[in-house]
């Protein structure tokens, strides 16, 4: 790890053991902790972070169960800032838009916004453009996730848009739940590991029956495979050629998600499922990332044709040299 | 950190490594059918091993003085990788390479090391690995082979089951008991048994596809020199586990059925249905991760760690991948009985079990992760 993203990785740890809960509070000291411009290159007065420097956050943040849109405001200004678009204030990110952009308006609506009725503005892209709509000239419908994060439904008639040129803001969401994931399933092993070591039944710790460590080992081969496709994926989008890997990680994220939840919540029995023990906060997320930016279906399908288009024969040779050129530009 | 989350160390450029393997593969083995090309490092062909060895393919991490080329562990990475995605009949000599070779340049005699290692690197001189017997197959240390000390080196009487390539194969490393007086672990040392000394007899097993890989191995009054003995008298056990992450996270652990998955693309063609979209981007999702795993436990490897949680992960979610793939195949796709895809898919339902038993059963190396977590 690079010194500066062991510096930012601590500035985030020291932060997500501070938050006092107050939504405005916690966002003013994500910003004046920096993280928000984490993605915005230091041309542009950002901090020029990499998104190995946003894994580190991610990650941190989806174990620590953060109830903020923080990846959401630093792939905001980052999309906003290479489009050349108002940067200023709390942004959100819309994954899909359903409307029309005519004469300089937008009306049309966008459900699921994170956060959406407390932002300023969120981007969402229409017609192959990124728009930046004010949150004021919507109408707000509140609406959670099942972890009780704010999914806002946000209804516009010709509201006045700033544009740019679109990038892969819904591929580029699905990265920021990978990275989430992989922080939240790891936080879920680890909870679950010494809930079976401190928990005697029968007689005997639960981590010594073998039933118990095969379900667990299971698990941690799902979080590790986690972390390696999230890693590809973080590479591959610094490198501007991340459709493939964000499909691959998405769909390897979401397929985890089954398995570790699952065994999660069975070797904690029923402690595991109530509201004062915190395993939920992790699976509540979880099982509702799952279905954010891209069920298993859609980026199997996505990919899938991907791959069936270019032919058997030349889904290997492919493969291989997306790592290959990696190798070279690291070179 | 998790390794898997780490960075990878860079490498040089492998684009002309890559094109060499492929160029052989194209030109040796033209019209490989899919279900040869499938779990091909069960398939063994000397003739492809020699024109292997005579490209540098082989031990070509070994010094050059002893026939090998010199070159980075993940060079011949990425020549293991590219051999086995073109479903290359490597079987004959994986062993040497990946095991037998490693083995005597840590532990062998310069004797040793001159005598095997330039034949084994030309594709020449196969090897295999008795270890198995038929009250010692999990569990390794119930090993019942003996070895006695006489005055001119060792008798050795006992036998050994599952013997993969025994019956191609001139050289066994076999793990057997030197101390009479030993129990489980301690008292196991590593000979070097040539497989034409009076007193051994191979006996074929042939597996339910009708195949013979597997064989028995009878040793009876089995009369070896002193320089049989491999590293030293008792440390057997120590460098038999040595050895298990090299053979754990190799790309043979998530490329045995990517022949499946190459006809199945064949088979969809550019635009195929939905749900059959839905299964090839399943299963490149799983094969690009794992190909990432594999190459992140290489490098470790390579840095001298033996990162040998981290292999057994690789190997059991290759092997879950592996056993997967057909099975979700044959729930989705009416194949045409006798056609190409057919076939493969045949091959793989049958030989797929096997996967999750050579090498560490899938309960075993799950016992090794706990530990790794902690649990046991």
């Amino acid at each position: 790890m690079s010194e500066m993203r062991a510096m930012v990785a601590e500035t985030a740890a020291r932060l997500f053991g501070a938050l006092g809960g107050d939504f405005a509070a916690d966002m003013a000291a994500v910003e004046a902790a920096g993280l928000g411009d984490l993605l915005v290159s230091a041309d542009a007065g950002g901090f020029g972070g990499d998104w190995g420097d946003a894994a580190a956050v991610l990650r941190l943040a989806g174990a620590a169960a953060v109830a903020l849109p923080i990846g959401e405001l630093m792939l905001a200004r980052r999309l906003a800032c290479d489009a050349g678009i108002d940067t200023r204030g709390l942004l959100t990110i819309a994954a899909v838009a359903e409307g029309v952009l005519a004469d300089g308006g937008f009306s049309g609506a966008l459900r699921d916004v994170p956060w959406g009725g407390d932002c300023v503005a969120v981007l969402a892209v229409v017609d192959g453009r990124l728009l930046r709509l004010a949150v004021s000239d919507a109408v707000v419908t509140r609406g959670a996730n099942m972890a009780g994060e704010p999914r806002d439904a946000l209804v516009f008639d010709g509201a006045a848009v700033a544009a740019g040129a679109a990038p892969a803001l819904f591929e580029f969401g699905a990265l920021l739940r990978v990275l989430q994931v992989a922080g939240a399933l790891e936080a879920a092993l680890k909870l679950s590991v010494d809930y079976v070591n401190g928990r005697e039944q029968f007689g005997r710790k639960l981590a010594a029956f073998q039933a118990v460590q095969q379900l667990l080992s299971q698990f941690a081969v799902e979080v590790a495979a986690v972390e390696a496709a999230a890693a590809v994926a973080c590479e591959a989008a610094d490198a501007g050629d991340a459709g493939f890997a964000i499909a691959v990680a998405k769909i390897r994220a979401n397929l985890a998600i089954g398995v570790g939840t699952a065994a999660a919540h069975q070797v904690h029995g029923a402690i595991g499922f109530t509201q004062e023990y915190g395993l939920h906060l992790l699976t509540r997320r979880l099982w509702s990332w799952r279905g954010e930016f891209g069920h298993d279906a859609f980026w199997s399908v996505r990919l899938g044709n991907a791959v069936a288009a270019a032919g058997g024969d030349a889904f290997w040779p492919q493969l291989v040299a997306r790592s290959d050129a990696h190798n070279r530009r690291m070179a | 950190m998790s390794i898997f989350a780490s960075p990878l160390p860079v490498l040089p450029d492998v684009g002309a490594l890559r094109g060499k393997v492929r160029d052989l593969v194209a030109e040796q083995c033209p019209d490989n059918p899919a279900a040869r090309r499938a779990n091909c490092w069960a398939v063994g062909d000397a003739a492809f091993s020699r024109a292997a060895g005579a490209a540098g393919l082989i031990g070509m991490i070994w010094p050059t003085r002893y026939g090998g080329q010199g070159r980075a562990p993940l060079e011949r990475y990425v020549v293991l990788e590219e051999l086995l995605a073109a479903g290359a009949p490597v079987g004959a000599h994986w062993i040497a390479d990946r095991q037998t070779g490693p083995l005597l340049l840590r532990h062998g005699s310069e004797e040793q090391k001159l005598r095997l290692l330039p034949a084994m690197a030309r594709g020449e001189l196969f090897a295999c690995i008795g270890m198995s017997e038929p009250g010692a197959g999990s569990d390794l240390a119930s090993v019942r082979t003996r070895a006695a000390r006489t005055a001119d080196g060792w008798r050795l009487n006992g036998q050994k089951l599952w013997t993969s390539g025994a019956h191609r194969a001139q050289v066994m490393i076999a793990l057997v008991r030197t101390d009479p007086e030993s129990s489980r672990n301690a008292g196991l040392s590593q000979l070097l048994v040539t497989m034409d000394t009076p007193g051994i007899t191979v006996r074929p097993v042939i597996d339910l596809t009708g195949t013979h890989d597997f064989n028995e191995v009878f040793f009876d009054d089995v009369l070896l020199p002193h320089d049989a003995l491999i590293g030293a008298e008792g440390d057997g056990w120590k460098q038999v586990t040595a050895e298990l992450s090299l053979e754990r996270s190799g790309p043979e652990r998530y490329l045995s059925s990517f022949a499946l998955l190459i006809e199945v693309l064949r088979w969809a063609g550019a635009t195929p249905e939905p749900a059959v979209a839905a299964l090839i981007g399943r299963a490149v999702a799983d094969l690009a991760t794992l190909r990432r795993m594999s190459w992140a436990v290489a490098a470790k490897l390579a840095g001298g760690e033996d990162p040998a949680l981290e292999a057994a992960m690789v190997k059991d979610l290759g092997n879950s991948f592996e056993q997967a793939l057909p099975p979700a195949v044959q729930a989705l796709i009416a194949v045409d009985a006798g056609g190409e895809l057919a076939r493969v898919l045949g091959h793989l339902l049958m030989v797929s079990p096997s996967f999750s038993l050579r090498g560490g059963t899938r309960e075993i190396l799950r016992g090794i992760i706990a530990r790794g977590l902690g649990l046991r």
